[in-house]
């Protein structure tokens, strides 16, 4: 016959292994509660490999969830249909739109050893903040858009002009992307690169008949990285804005280089944050994550598979000087010529005009 | 009362699906269209405000990137039918096992990925591609052709590849279904070949070719990865604009706007395209089940 219901000595057990649980679990109470995190974070930063040392620190598993783009982000939050995330990942240029919308929760920095460790530019960013002075996200992995080129085809090294220059008419390549190329632009113009993210409508004028000039000398506009690399490998672009990825894909294929124009170089920096509506005991283990994503060990895992640097420079005297360079930190003057692109409030005008460009 | 249930009442439930599924989000963008957006809070407020239709109408951006996307669709859908309307007559008159060929090689644009067909179309159309490489090997050029690639003359190209099985498939099923004693008739009743096309077959087709017309049309135009990734610097599109403004602008109103523009012209020259195709006697004579 098939049992229906619990015997006497089923429900004297049950009860029993209730009260032990409740004697000998409180210690740990905390940690027993959130055996999972899940990490909303682009799959470059999130290897399974760069957190295995987390999980084995903190008994937590960490959950892996891959973003498309930062406006999916942001829309996931903002909808709600992110519910599941724990962690997430804001770019520095645009913590502000989440910070305003009221997305994310506000940090204890107290509760991250590791941040005493951040190179003064990411330490003292007021991108991270609100209008009171209160921080929400941290930045934790950042790197270069340089110019990439092909060392071959240029007698010297490229900068923005290089772009503009007629004399590599056919060669050239501009992301298709208003806010960099936009920006560009009135670096060209002369700019200050401090400025350059808030001009006025003559500046942008100037700069949208000076992008209208150079659209015949553009090979094309890329899309993607790997459509820029393929550019590249194919022979059809020789300087390009560009990400460092066509630099070491094809180094040792083809004679390729790298500039930072003193200009300005563009920077982009990645941030950890938690939504506003995380619990406090999961905060808790995401203050860990963070102090953990700022230590030794996902900086030296990132650096050495990754080719990227964390903000952190608790492993920088241990890299070798090839290795600094890699990630750019062998010479920390570069830090001086940061400029980070930030959406400007008037976006849908940069927009209009990019496209306003793009159908001249 | 006894209901009967006709042919037609089985699509109902599929009809119901893409009604609900087009008038929702229709609803929706035309409510968002008078919206406006609060960028202090990233809201959009339930206000009424015609500002963004406003600026649809006066600026000239948004009409020169709708009119691309038309005139786009429209060169693509017209060579499609001068190129597929033979294409599908002849596979109509093949023998039936190569028939099965001819459908299998008629479909292969659309085995494999977009992506993927658009790098292949680099390699082939590339500065240092195939075709560059054959007419330098021939002596042809001294420089590679730059113009085969990342120019309007590519993506046509692609677009034109990519759709043709659209165009064919419908004209010839078309084909298929011609009583072919109509043409015999024709012929005896003293018709010339040619005059028997023009008086039997063609009008017999229009329903296949204004299928394909449409189908290629709606494509072509809506197609927004082979203009940007083949165009070059002539890639921009309006989808491509919309989808940046309901990104990165969070400007929802000002996208829905361009959205419902875009969608108001692609149907009204969808439906003129449809009407010019009804003023042919055959095509009327196919659609009502004989000459009325």
């Amino acid at each position: 016959m098939k049992r229906t219901g619990i015997t006497r000595r089923e429900v004297l057990a049950t009860m029993a292994a209730g009260a032990a649980a409740g004697v000998f679990s409180n210690a740990g109470a905390a940690r027993a509660a959130v055996s999972e995190m899940v990490w909303a974070t682009w799959d470059s930063n999130g290897h399974p490999e760069y957190v295995t040392g987390f999980e084995k620190e903190a008994g937590v598993k960490v959950k892996l969830s891959y973003l498309s783009s930062e406006d999916a982000q942001f829309a996931a939050l903002k909808t709600g249909a992110a519910a599941d995330w724990d962690m997430v990942n804001p770019s520095l240029n645009g913590s502000w739109r989440y910070i305003k919308a009221g997305l994310l929760k506000e940090l204890d920095l107290s509760k991250i050893p590791n941040a005493s460790l951040m190179y003064d530019v990411f330490k003292t960013t007021p991108k991270v903040m609100d209008d009171a002075g209160k921080t929400f996200a941290i930045p934790y992995l950042w790197g270069l858009n340089p110019i990439v080129y092909r060392k071959d085809k240029f007698d010297k090294e490229p900068d923005y002009t290089t772009l503009f220059d007629a004399k590599y008419s056919g060669q050239l390549a501009m992301r298709d992307y208003a806010l960099e190329s936009i920006a560009i632009a009135g670096l060209v113009l002369g700019v200050p690169r401090d400025k350059v993210f808030v001009m006025d409508a003559k500046e942008l004028a100037e700069a949208k008949k000076l992008l209208i000039t150079q659209k015949p000398l553009l090979r094309t506009y890329w899309q993607t990285i790997g459509d820029l690399t393929n550019l590249f490998a194919t022979g059809e672009v020789s300087c390009a804005f560009s990400w460092r990825v066509p630099f070491d894909e094809l180094q040792g294929k083809m004679p390729m280089g790298m500039a930072k124009p003193k200009a300005g170089v563009m920077g982009w920096c990645d941030c950890f944050a938690m939504p506003a509506t995380l619990s406090a005991e999961k905060a808790e283990v995401g203050y860990k994550f963070i102090n953990y994503l700022l230590g030794p060990t996902y900086s030296t895992d990132v650096a050495k598979i990754g080719h990227y640097a964390t903000t952190s420079s608790v492993i920088r005297d241990k890299l070798s000087v090839e290795e600094q360079s890699t990630i750019f930190i062998d010479d920390m003057d570069v830090m001086k010529s940061f400029m980070w692109p930030v959406a400007p409030p008037n976006y849908s005008d940069w927009l209009k005009i990019w496209n306003e460009v793009k159908a001249s | 009362m006894r209901l009967t249930l006709h042919r037609a009442h089985l699509a109902l439930p599929v009809a119901l699906v893409l009604i609900l599924g087009c008038l929702l989000p229709l609803l929706l963008l035309i409510a968002f269209s008078v919206f406006t957006v609060d960028m202090d809070a990233f809201e959009m407020v339930p206000d009424f405000s015609l500002a963004n239709w406003a600026q649809m109408l006066t600026n000239p951006v948004f009409a020169f990137l709708i009119g691309k996307a038309v005139l786009s669709g429209l060169i693509t859908a017209l060579i499609a039918a001068v190129l597929g309307y033979p294409l599908a007559l002849s596979i109509a008159n093949l023998p039936i096992a190569w028939k099965g060929i001819a459908q299998i090689l008629l479909l292969t644009p659309l085995y494999t990925g977009e992506i993927v067909r658009i790098y292949a179309w680099r390699v082939v159309l590339g500065s240092e591609g195939l075709i560059n490489a054959v007419l330098e090997g021939l002596g042809l050029v001294d420089e590679p052709v730059k113009l085969l690639l990342f120019s309007p003359f590519t993506t046509h190209l692609v677009l034109l590849y990519n759709t043709l099985p659209f165009m064919v498939l419908p004209i010839w099923i078309s084909a298929e279904l011609i009583d072919r004693r109509l043409i015999e008739a024709a012929r005896d009743l003293g018709a010339r070949p040619f005059e028997a096309f023009t008086r039997v077959v063609f009008p017999l087709t229009i329903p296949g070719l204004g299928v394909g017309l449409l189908a290629v049309f709606a494509l072509s135009a809506g197609d927004m990865l082979t203009p940007s990734m083949l165009g070059g610097t002539s890639g921009a599109t309006p989808m491509a604009m919309i989808d940046n403004l309901f990104g990165t602008a969070f400007d929802w109103p000002l996208a829905s706007v361009l959205a419902l523009s875009l969608l108001i012209t692609l149907f009204a020259t969808a439906s003129s395209i449809g009407f010019l195709l009804l003023r042919f006697k055959g095509a009327r004579a196919v659609l009502q089940g004989g000459l009325k």
